[in-house]
């Protein structure tokens, strides 16, 4: 277990957040942890949708239950979270 | 006895060239410190100043101006012009003068430098009274707010921010230690004096003096417009130096400066001018709004002196000019969401009416920074209060030192690249190939979250990030400028809609 901080992009939000990860954590504790520093603070809520993660740029996002070390992101390095 | 014209004696006066006889031209002026390398000996002689001054002239000027800009304070006093002001023009002056006061004084050294390390006569003459002109520019911008600080403890940075570790103190530090401070004569003369002070300094104290008067401080108009008349003068310093380096093959090193120093004076300015002209000012007097000063001041006067010179439009022209339409509303964001994070305390404005005027000024507004808007406001309206400033630290430009903000869901994103093991962020693809043009000159200095990682701030959450910046130290932090009161218009829709 070891903290990586990355930069976060949430969608709908202006500006990039720095989020201390957690290395074991999965695509969807990482997701939530994201949320509570933009959803209901600059960016409204989607109830009923899903926060999915991906790798700035990636088409595709992580699968849910992979986790921050297996991804291999490194130190703020960028990933966009988005409702699906 | 007849005094003699000025123009039968001022070449004699100004032409100082000096034959060193025990030491060499090299030790006299060392490269590093007086630059123009590859331009002929010759050529030095040949600096002509386009405007010329005495320096008795130059004191009864300067003591005119002095006795204007006090004698207005004075009267003005009297009227309490300070307590009548909206609060949002109050925290103008607030940035302003942290802002601004000691880089002044920081700039009599840079203007120092060229009377010692210029190798052009005529230039370290000129620079002399662009030396004092930069120290009546810090003394007096320190003795205006001074009357302030009994008024409001915040008004103290208008002297301590400099010697602060303020994120915005950072950026400034770094903007001015980069373009002022750590360059050669030829080239701080052309990074500062052209490029800062030609255009954006018109932009600062023309903009904000119109603004100024007609918010009816008088007071702060008179000065912005006495330093200004300074400006006008010694922000000239670097154009004959241009024409030497593009008569002698050297065009490309007088763009690349230009469009190094243009950019990087357009981000800071978004902070000291942008926020303020489109959000601070009272919108019943609000002139114009920052992109229209924009296009006046800087794309079609600063083109035309670039033009003039036979130079080109920096390279980023287009990212620039969508750039004026949107940073600063990000920026703006920003501050605000992290306002106590600040020295002064920053006007929302955005209720209804200058919701309005923003969409206006800038089609689309209401569809992407003003949905972010809307959530804040929401949190306003319904006593949500610490839903409305961020429980993390934005990432931060490695070049600008300014959050890397964007256009919701259309422009926002990270610029960054590894150098040597350690990755560093960009707001910008100008800011991105600014650090590697030479990254040895950006590599090292490290903004606020690279110290936040690196464990120079304890506690490591917001708490010891305020503290780390000076906040409640030198003076409180931020709170909205107008105690929220522009949130009323939006609970009585609330109760409206029941």
């Amino acid at each position: 277990m070891a903290t990586i901080p990355l930069a976060v992009h949430f969608d709908g939000d202006f500006v990039l957040k720095l989020l201390p990860a957690d290395s074991e954590h999965t695509m969807d504790e990482l997701a939530a942890a994201a949320a509570e520093n933009s959803v209901g603070i600059h960016v409204p809520d989607q109830p009923g949708r899903t926060l999915r993660v991906r790798r700035q740029g990636d088409a595709q996002p992580f699968e849910r239950a992979s986790t921050v070390a297996a991804a291999g992101l490194g130190p703020t390095e960028c990933v966009e979270v988005y409702f699906e | 006895m007849a005094l003699l014209d000025r123009a039968q004696w001022y070449d004699i006066a100004r032409d100082t060239r000096w034959t060193p006889r025990y030491v060499t031209e090299a030790e006299l002026f060392p490269p590093e410190l007086s630059g123009g390398e590859g331009l002929p000996d010759e050529v030095w002689a040949t600096y002509d100043e386009p405007y010329k001054v005495s320096y008795r002239e130059y004191v009864d000027i300067q003591r005119q101006k002095d006795a204007g800009a006090y004698s207005v304070k004075a009267a003005l006093e009297r009227a309490d012009l300070y307590n009548k002001a909206d609060p949002g023009w109050i925290s103008i002056l607030k940035e302003h003068y942290a802002a601004v006061a000691l880089v002044e004084y920081g700039a009599s050294f840079q203007e120092s430098r060229f009377v010692r390390w210029s190798k052009a006569p005529g230039m370290r003459n000129m620079a002399t009274f662009g030396m004092l002109d930069e120290i009546r520019h810090g003394q007096i911008q320190l003795y205006f707010p001074h009357e302030y600080v009994n008024k409001d403890r915040q008004f103290e940075w208008s002297h301590a921010a400099m010697f602060t570790d303020n994120w915005v103190t950072l950026g400034a530090r770094h903007f001015f230690d980069d373009v002022m401070m750590t360059r050669d004569a030829v080239s701080t003369s052309i990074f500062a004096n052209f490029s800062f002070e030609t255009g954006f300094t018109n932009l600062q104290f023309i903009g904000l003096s119109g603004d100024a008067a007609k918010a009816g401080d008088f007071t702060f108009s008179k000065l912005i417009q006495s330093i200004q008349s300074d400006e006008a003068r010694h922000a000239q310093l670097g154009t004959p130096l241009l024409q030497m380096l593009i008569e002698n093959g050297q065009k490309d090193v007088a763009q690349k400066k230009i469009d190094i120093a243009f950019w990087r004076s357009y981000r800071l300015f978004t902070i000291l001018s942008g926020i303020p002209m489109d959000y601070y000012v009272p919108l019943d007097v609000r002139e114009a709004s920052f992109k229209e000063f924009m296009e006046e001041w800087i794309v079609t006067q600063f083109m035309r002196s670039l033009e003039d010179l036979g130079l080109s439009k920096p390279w980023y022209w287009d990212i620039f000019l969508r750039d004026i339409s949107e940073h600063h509303h990000g920026q703006h964001l920003g501050t605000y969401s992290w306002r106590p994070t600040l020295w002064w305390d920053p006007a929302a404005g955005v209720s209804p009416e200058e919701r309005d005027w923003l969409e206006e000024k800038y089609p689309g507004w209401n569809g992407t920074f003003g949905k972010v808007w809307d959530v804040l406001i929401d949190n306003f309206a319904n006593d949500r209060p610490e839903k409305t400033v961020p429980g993390t630290l934005p990432i931060i430009c490695n070049v600008s030192q300014l959050p890397i903000v964007g256009t919701p869901s259309q422009t926002l994103r990270d610029i960054s690249l590894v150098h040597e093991g350690r990755r560093y962020h960009f707001a910008s693809e100008v800011d991105k190939w600014i650090f590697e043009d030479d990254p040895e000159r950006y590599r090292h200095h490290k903004n606020l979250v690279d110290r936040f990682l690196g464990g120079e701030i304890q506690p490591a959450d917001l708490g010891g990030v305020l503290e780390y910046m000076g906040l409640g130290s030198v003076g409180p932090g931020g709170d909205d400028a107008h105690g929220f009161a522009w949130v009323d218009t939006y609970r009585k829709q609330l109760v409206k809609a029941g």
